[in-house]
């Protein structure tokens, strides 16, 4: 069975700026993945050509087989399944929630997919209700908070049942409430998707919606393993800009060692006294 | 007992200057919560229904239009970058802008929008912010919007657009030409925006009245209107969007060079590749070239002597040499009410008349006999005192830039 | 209301006042747009009917206040606008707040000199300043007024009633280009966004500034945050594009049609256009 995602050696630029080179990847399905990297790292340009938004300039991208080009997407057939089977959750809620109202933008891609109205009615309205947004429904998307605007992004590409499921950093400028609420939903989601790959800097998620790690650094794989494999790897970890040392103190004594800050589901470990 | 129409006509122009001032006053004293320069949006109420309808027709003609061009220029682009630039331009009409004199003033955002979307792109995103202020906001009428349309985004969209690239001509991006064009352009299309504005008002009285001779809708003729909204747009609305026009383009220049190429040329709009199915044409140009430009002002030049139409003479513009001729008195009489002249002429005409005497008086320099020919001769005239002014403006900005004037 | 405040700061040239008063401005649309929410879920008379109706309904109704020569009718076209006010639960104050005392402050006083500019039968003489009204000046001062204030009146009332996507699902159904419909949703969706954006630019702009800055400094803080909010929109649009792209967009746009007409919003149109007509004929 072919993997549901094969790059070889693709590389893509912004105008003079080289943003991926020579990146060669293989996503089977179920694989759940995470793309580790600081900004700029090129996590959000592989999402985007993985989506079909980006093409890139050399090397080739297959989608369960078949070429992922341009030209291919041209054709109806192809280009409704794979808009359906692909779904991408941007970093900007803003970016994604173009529509006057909850309801419009969850509605927004069945219609776009040519479903038939009661269809698009019967599957929002259910959408809604999964993700306990419902009230929300006729709300303008400026009256919602963060953590409100995330489930409706989710929602507006979970509606659309797809198979692979890309996020660009979920969690990010989320409140520690709304963080947990997603990771819960990508843990537990039971829909027909089963690819998840999520582009990350935050590593206190990685192990709970990833058990496979890939490690980028200015466009290109650097490492790849296991998330304890990776996690543990505190010179890689460094090298990648994913943690930092300074000085700081606690238990009375001032010390540097790597580490991160912020939310944390696991304490650093020690191996001085204090 | 003295006739009514002398005791008007000695005030005539005292009046006409208080109308003036309040006008003036009111125009950067905006009272909606909106603060928006109103005085260019023309409420319900201010012009006669075959105006309005007039207008709509001009306008719908003109959106479907640059939705035509916009759409084969950008294909599936088109929506979300019109939409987000009409937002902006939306938000920039709300700021103030500090103005040299302590006062400040709104601008439209006419200018910007014409250098990098392009005039026809400027109309459907300045149309569009009209829309939502007229439509949610409540500010401007609705059965003005498609006058409203057409004078500050179809008006001054193309103004705009015609000036910066006249004066701008082929600097360099980064020139301080480009910036001293941004401030003309902007300058020169708030100030048609008003003239066009100022004429659909004062003709309103002239032509929509009842047989009393109350006029129905806006109550001030030409010669009070014209002078009421040009004073406050020559002054603050004009330099209000030259100072934006001008600081956004600089901006540009050291942030942005990509997006000030606009969207024909813009790299800035490539940075995202194109998507699978548009037919994207990066290097076509749906711009009307300069050429054409002055092909479309030359068919308008050509469309002068239609004044001659509009029969009689003008209400209110009598020189003192009309109140003597008896011709002359008939016309007068006809389009006032019914009104008699005066038997002298009134004194105030007879002060002012002959401080300025136009080069051409009548539109007709006395040696041409033939009106049509007359008004042909003085548009053409009117036209290339224009262009020679922009050219020199060209000129100077080219100096400046080079550093070769000194101020 | 604020016009005062709005007079002394946009005079005012010893504070960075400019700052305040664009903030303000901003503060106003917001809540401006809020009420609007809050006023189209009421349960009044026209919220019960078909957005298509109120659209076409107020509409005849203000074409016809334009259509009108006489007063009276117009006034009479007031009343019925007052009337729908007060069964769609549309406060008066608001309304007076909003629209009555701000078109009188407008539209008001630019017919003032009309009373004097215009040509016909002197009602009163002030012979000292040379300055006499007319009655014809009278009739069309008033003319002008009424008209401004019914029909801004009847459009208020039909924003305040109706909730914009409503609006514009109605003028799609009434043939207007889909392309357009969607500019203007999405133009409305982001005013707010930039709106917020320009809000803590200016914000954080204020709150690092010390002391007085000349008129020169004061331009090129706006013109500096006017040049940030393009970049930022630019990037927006982009992203949006791509959002767009992501979901299935190849340039048309679908959108969902789900209203149903009813017998009562039959009623309702017809007695809407009745109005509009008998006002212009008894108005002609």
């Amino acid at each position: 069975m072919a993997a549901i995602f094969e790059l070889q050696d693709i590389s893509f630029s912004y105008e003079a700026i080289p943003a991926i080179r020579g990146l060669t990847l293989k996503i089977e399905a179920g694989n759940r993945i995470a793309l580790l990297g600081a900004n700029g790292s090129g996590k959000s340009t592989l999402l985007r050509i993985l989506d079909a938004l980006y093409f890139p300039a050399s090397g080739s991208v297959k989608f369960k087989g078949d070429a992922l080009t341009q030209e291919r997407l041209q054709e109806e057939e192809f280009f409704l399944n794979f808009r359906r089977s692909v779904a991408l959750v941007f970093q900007n809620p803003d970016v994604q929630l173009f529509n006057p109202t909850v309801f419009d933008e969850v509605a927004y891609g069945p219609l776009q997919l040519q479903w038939s109205r009661e269809e698009v009615i019967l599957r929002v309205e259910e959408t809604l209700q999964t993700m306990s947004i419902s009230h929300l429904r006729d709300r303008s998307p400026y009256r919602l908070s963060g953590g409100e605007k995330k489930r409706v992004a989710l929602a507006s590409v979970l509606v659309l049942d797809p198979e692979v499921l890309l996020l660009d950093e979920p969690t990010a400028t989320l409140d520690p409430k709304s963080q947990s609420q997603v990771i819960d939903l990508i843990q537990h989601w039971k829909g027909t998707a089963r690819t998840v790959v999520t582009a990350t800097h935050q590593l206190e998620i990685v192990e709970d919606i990833a058990d496979r790690v890939l490690v980028l650094e200015a466009g290109a794989v650097i490492a790849e393993g296991t998330p304890s494999e990776i996690l543990s790897n505190t010179d890689l970890l460094l090298r990648a800009n994913l943690i930092h040392a300074h000085r700081h103190s606690h238990g009375g004594v001032e010390h540097s060692h790597p580490h991160l800050h912020g939310h944390s589901r696991h304490e650093h470990e020690h191996d001085h006294e204090h | 007992m003295a006739q009514p129409l002398q005791r008007c006509g000695d005030g005539l122009f005292p009046s006409a200057a208080l109308a003036a001032e309040i006008w003036n006053r009111l125009a950067f004293e905006p009272a909606n919560p909106v603060e928006i320069d109103q005085i260019m949006h023309i409420p319900d109420g201010y012009l006669s229904p075959s105006t309005c309808a007039t207008f709509y027709v001009v306008a719908a003609s003109g959106w479907y239009a640059a939705l035509k061009r916009i759409k084969r220029l950008l294909a599936t682009r088109a929506i979300p970058l019109i939409s987000v630039f009409a937002a902006f331009c939306f938000v920039v009409m709300m700021f103030n802008v500090p103005l040299p004199g302590g006062t400040t003033g709104h601008a439209v955002g006419v200018g910007i929008s014409a250098i990098v979307l392009g005039p026809w792109g400027s109309i459907l995103a300045i149309s569009i912010a009209l829309a939502i202020q007229a439509l949610f906001f409540g500010d401007g009428g609705i059965t003005t919007l498609g006058a409203n349309c057409f004078n500050m985004a179809m008006v001054g969209s193309f103004t705009a657009y015609a000036v910066y690239r006249l004066v701008a001509a082929n600097s360099d991006l980064k020139s301080r030409q480009r910036v001293l064009a941004a401030a003309i352009a902007g300058y020169v299309a708030i100030n048609a925006s008003a003239l066009v504005t100022a004429v659909e008002l004062g003709i309103q009285p002239r032509l929509f009245h009842d047989s009393s001779g109350t006029p129905l809708y806006a109550p001030y003729p030409l010669h009070v209107a014209i002078p009421a909204m040009m004073i406050g747009h020559l002054t603050f609305a004009g330099l209000a969007e030259a100072v934006i026009a001008a600081g956004m383009v600089s901006y540009l220049q050291r942030a942005d060079l990509g997006l000030l190429s606009g969207v024909s040329g813009g790299s800035g709009f490539a940075a995202t590749p194109p998507p699978a199915s548009a037919t994207t044409t990066a290097g076509a140009s749906a711009e009307p070239s300069p050429g054409r430009l002055w092909w479309i002002v030359a068919c308008l030049m050509l469309f002068t002597p239609l004044g001659i139409l509009a029969a009689g003479t003008a209400w209110g513009e009598w020189s003192s040499s009309a109140f003597m001729n008896p011709h002359a008195r008939d016309q007068i009489a006809a389009t006032s009410g019914n009104h008699a002249p005066p038997s002298s002429v009134p004194a105030g005409i007879q002060r002012l008349s002959n401080i300025w005497t136009a080069p051409f008086p009548g539109y007709a320099p006395s040696f041409i006999r033939n009106q049509m020919f007359g008004y042909l001769l003085s548009a053409i005239f009117g036209v290339g005192f224009l262009a020679l002014l922009a050219l020199v403006a060209r000129a100077i900005g080219r100096k400046w830039s080079t550093g070769n004037l000194r101020l | 209301m604020s016009r005062n405040a709005t007079r002394n700061s946009s005079r005012n040239t010893s504070r960075n006042s400019f700052l305040e008063s664009t903030l303000q401005g901003f503060a106003r649309a917001v809540s401006k747009a809020l009420q609007s929410e809050q006023a189209a879920t009421q349960p009044g008379l026209l919220q019960q009917l078909d957005p298509r109706v109120r659209v076409l309904g107020i509409l005849a109704l203000v074409v016809s206040v334009i259509l009108c020569r006489r007063p009276e009718a117009i006034a009479a076209i007031f009343l019925v606008a007052v009337a729908l006010a007060v069964a769609s639960r549309v406060s008066l104050t608001s309304l007076a707040r909003r629209v009555w005392l701000v078109v009188l402050g407008f539209s008001g006083v630019i017919a003032v000199p009309a009373l004097f500019l215009t040509p016909g039968q002197p009602l009163f003489t002030a012979p000292a300043l040379h300055l006499s009204i007319s009655v014809q000046g009278v009739r069309t001062a008033v003319l002008l007024v009424l008209r401004v204030e019914t029909a801004a009146t009847l459009t208020t009332v039909l924003v305040l009633s109706t909730a914009w996507t409503h609006i514009l699902k109605a003028l799609r159904s009434l043939h207007l280009p889909a392309e357009i419909v969607t500019m203007l949703a999405m133009t409305h969706r982001y005013v707010f966004l930039l709106i917020e954006t320009a809000n803590q630019m200016f914000e954080s702009r204020q709150s690092r500034t010390v002391g007085i800055l000349s008129g020169a400094e004061r331009r090129r803080m706006t013109t500096r945050t006017a040049g940030v909010l393009l970049s930022k929109s630019i990037e927006l649009s982009q992203g949006v594009y791509l959002a767009m792209l992501s979901r299935g967009f190849r340039g048309d746009v679908r959108l969902l049609n789900d209203f149903r007409l009813q017998p009562r919003d039959y009623v309702s149109l017809t007695a809407f256009f009745l109005t509009a007509c008998v006002a212009v004929w008894m108005g002609r």
